[in-house]
């Protein structure tokens, strides 16, 4: 195996050296967010060494969480105007209109293949030495780039006639082929993208203003005159930062496309056909395999990004007399209420009123245990955030119902857990863990039955205290 | 009860009163102060637009705001608190945190942060003890090779302080009651030989760390509240260009140990006056530098432009009478302008539970405590 040879001026350190990444790889990812990035930045300089590669592969989902400068190359250059919709690395939430990392690999390998030979020689120069927040530069750069890079990959992908690329380039995958012609007509129009994508900034914006939709206007325009097939990415690129996409839809029939305005009714059903599958796509993935492991919390937080979108999704579709997708949108509805369900509400007993001890005859000792009290405390948070989302799945009775239930189930326990307090200390090894068992029991009833409930427990369990101590209440 | 909405340009730290950690969102970090005849009044900054605040008398503020559980506690601690400085303050605040009212991570801080105390104080006795014997001519090596902690080195140091007593014409007792006053009141801040720094030395550290981070993102954000962020950045330069001027001479002041022990009663009072201004300096900056770290943990440029904006709503401005900048008039030059990014605060009157916003401010008050 020979190792690539360190490139002048870098500093060779024990963090760069390839032989002892294997044992250091795990280690990177508990390290110091500083060191990580600086660790990152050396092994930037050898990061076509296999180890290396591994080693990126191992940190990635701690990569993509801090995001440090990565030292710009032609490969990341390319990526830029279709970053937007590539897959997240931790594969949790799905961009619209998805483009699967894997096809970065065979798209670059085409690109390098067919490209001019020079041309691309010239720009990997130009790379050289180019710092990650040099914008301007990245942007020269990819304008030069961009385009070679669409017309070698439409050369290549509508030159194969006999499907010999399929085979060799996407392994016979055709969706893997019609992403890589996706990427080719993003790339033709990249600094179009790349200047919209300013405009349309900080990610995700919360709601399309008149500058905003101006931008995407005269994007729009500009791009159909280079290809009017090139409208609807840039179309699908400005909704994928929007924080609700359906909020695109809202205007797109008002917007003037230029070459593109024949296209409208066209591009309306397209991305309204995409938006909707999109919040399909991210409602099957609640039942997939990581779907056990997903907590209340986490359930909460997937359903109140998800019913943003369907309800202005809805809102938009209803507005538009657009029947076509009702039914979908009541099926990802109802899949969304039945995750809530079976995940916060009727786990809710277990996961909450589980939490104070049950007082049996001989009397439990006095025990204390964060973690699990951690747990209750955030189950019992994500059932009262469900109240944000019961009238939009229907489900405001049931909640209603099981919050009631709960809330009493919690009260008693802490009563019981009081009244029998005096008797029980007696045996507890240390009397202020066995008084925090008693306030974070206090606490549950507060998250779940209320303040002014919890309020009236708590009078009187300083009374008792009190008491017991001999000091005034 | 409620007075409605007055002008707020405090004229000393007393009149701006101490911040208080409340977890009840509409109080969190509301001020409170001893008002007219001594009675305890609390502060609510903008319920509405611009800066006025409401000056609502202490034991109203439960059948007016619906308070957490831990907050309706914390209110009784404070009630039957004598003082109403930040020390007092933050004493209450642990203590109602130490019985688990302010969930598990609020006990664990707590803990921590009066174990920190503890060590801090006895940290600071020994450097000290170590400066009084330099300052007589006595040499403490055989001390410091025995150890502090060692029989050995306790007998020592016995030995010394006794020689270092008659060196100084005072009862060693004396001696050791006054290095312990010293130490009770400088530990907050730490000595500037210390080895660790004090909880408040660490609070104007990370005051120029929030300084630099949220000018830096005035500077590059896109957002409306630029010029907030600006001005926020620009009170906590001023802070801590004062807080430094003011740890200088502190620190000058300890240092010059047999100074102190000769004139006691005066140098004690300037010493006590300068810890205490520094403690009301930097009070209610903690909150706000932890809760400028959370937002920029987050990449999301709108969020961090609402954090600019409750910020704002709550910064510490320096007192009048403490500066030679007119704050409160410039805060509201800045409401003024941008009134359409620094929104009106949430109607209070829904009285809602939210538990989303508590629980932030829980997380934040274990990070700040």
């Amino acid at each position: 195996m020979t190792r690539p040879d360190p490139p002048a001026g870098a500093t060779p350190t024990p963090a760069a050296s390839p032989d002892v990444l294997p044992v250091l790889r795990e280690r990177l990812l508990d390290i110091p967010e500083a060191k990580f990035v600086e660790v990152v930045r050396l092994l930037e300089h050898v990061r076509d060494h296999p180890d290396v590669r591994q080693t990126f592969a191992t940190i990635r989902p701690r990569l993509s969480r801090v995001r440090p400068a990565r030292r710009p190359t032609l490969k990341r250059i390319l990526c830029m105007p279709f970053e937007d919709v590539l897959e997240t690395l931790d594969g949790v939430d799905v961009p619209l209109g998805r483009i699967e990392r894997r096809v970065i690999e065979p798209v670059w390998r085409i690109v390098r293949e067919r490209a001019d030979a020079a041309q691309l020689a010239a720009l990997e120069r130009a790379v050289q030495g180019l710092d990650a927040a040099n914008r301007n530069g990245l942007l020269n750069v990819g304008g030069r780039l961009w385009p070679l890079a669409a017309a070698a990959l439409h050369g290549a992908l509508d030159g194969d006639g006999d499907r010999r690329l399929l085979w060799t380039g996407f392994g016979g995958d055709e969706a893997l082929a019609a992403q890589a012609r996706s990427v080719a007509h993003i790339l033709e129009i990249g600094s179009i993208v790349e200047s919209l994508k300013a405009e349309l900034s900080p990610r995700p914006v919360p709601a399309l203003g008149e500058g905003h939709v101006a931008a995407i206007e005269q994007a729009a325009q500009a791009a159909a005159r280079l290809s009017p097939k090139t409208v609807y990415y840039l179309l699908l690129i400005a909704a994928s930062r929007l924080a609700a996409p359906a909020g695109l839809l809202d205007v797109l029939n008002d917007l003037d496309l230029g070459r593109a305005n024949r296209e409208q009714p066209a591009l309306f059903a397209q991305l309204s056909g995409l938006v909707v599958a999109n919040l399909e796509e991210r409602t099957a993935r609640m039942d997939g395999p990581a779907a056990g492991a997903t907590s209340p919390d986490e359930a909460v937080d997937i359903a109140l990004r998800l019913i943003q979108g369907l309800d202005t999704t809805s809102a938009v579709m209803d507005h538009r007399n657009e029947t076509a997708y009702r039914e979908r949108l009541a099926a990802v509805r109802g899949a969304v209420r039945t995750m809530l369900d079976e995940t916060v509400i009727r786990t809710a007993p277990r996961g909450v009123l589980d939490a104070i001890a049950l007082i049996d005859g001989d009397g439990t000792g006095l025990t204390r245990d964060d973690e699990a009290q951690t747990a209750a405390e955030d189950h019992a948070r994500a059932l009262r955030r469900c109240e944000a989302l019961a009238d939009s799945l229907e489900m405001r009775h049931t909640l209603e119902k099981a919050i009631a239930g709960l809330g009493a189930g919690l009260t008693k326990r802490a009563n019981a857990l009081v009244a029998a307090y005096p008797r029980l200390v007696r045996r507890a090894p240390d009397p202020e863990t066995a008084e925090l068992s008693l306030f974070y029991a206090l606490r549950l009833v507060e998250l779940v039955a209320g303040p002014i409930q919890a309020e009236e427990l708590r009078r009187a369990t300083m009374a008792m205290l009190a008491q017991i101590s001999g000091d005034e209440p | 009860m409620l007075k409605g909405s007055v002008e707020y340009a405090p004229s000393t730290f007393e009149e701006r009163g101490a911040a208080v950690a409340f977890t009840t969102p509409l109080l969190s970090q509301t001020r409170v102060r001893r008002g007219e005849r001594s009675r305890l009044e609390v502060l609510i900054p903008s319920l509405s637009e611009g800066l006025g605040i409401y000056v609502v008398a202490w034991k109203a503020v439960p059948e007016m705001v619906g308070m957490t559980m831990h907050d309706r506690y914390l209110h009784e601690l404070i009630v039957k608190q004598e003082e109403c400085s930040p020390q007092e303050i933050r004493s209450a605040t642990l203590r109602a945190a130490r019985r688990g009212l302010a969930g598990p991570e609020a006990v664990k801080a707590a803990r921590q942060a009066l174990e920190e105390e503890e060590e801090q104080r006895t940290l600071t006795n020994y450097l000290l003890l170590m400066s009084v014997l330099k300052a007589v001519g006595l040499e403490s090596a055989d001390v410091l090779k025995a150890g502090l902690d060692t029989d050995e080195g306790q007998r020592l140091t016995r030995q010394l302080m006794a020689r270092a007593a008659a060196a100084l014409r005072m009862e060693p007792n004396l001696l050791y009651a006054r290095l312990a006053q010293i130490a009770d009141t400088v530990a907050p801040v730490g000595l500037a030989q210390s080895p660790k720094p004090g909880r408040l030395l660490r609070g104007l550290m990370e005051l120029k760390g929030f300084k630099s981070s949220i000018e830096d993102w005035s500077n590059e954000a896109m957002s409306e509240a630029a010029p907030v962020a600006a001005f926020c950045a620009e009170v906590a330069q001023h802070t801590v260009a004062i807080g430094d001027a003011v740890l200088g001479n502190l620190h000058r002041r300890v240092a010059a140990i047999g100074q102190i022990l000769r004139d006691w009663d005066a140098e004690m009072a300037e010493i006590r006056r300068l810890a205490a201004r520094i403690a009301w300096l930097l009070d209610g900056w903690d909150h706000i530098a932890k809760a400028w770290e959370m937002a920029m943990e987050r990449d999301d440029r709108h969020a961090q432009s609402m954090v600019v904006n409750e910020l704002f709503r709550i910064i510490p401005l320096v007192p009048r009478l403490e500066s030679d900048r007119d704050l409160s008039g410039e805060a509201e030059r800045v409401a003024a302008v941008h009134r359409r990014s620094v929104r009106a605060f949430e109607d209070w009157r829904t009285g809602r539970m939210d538990v989303d916003a508590i629980r932030r401010i829980e997380m934040l008050k274990a990070k700040a405590a």
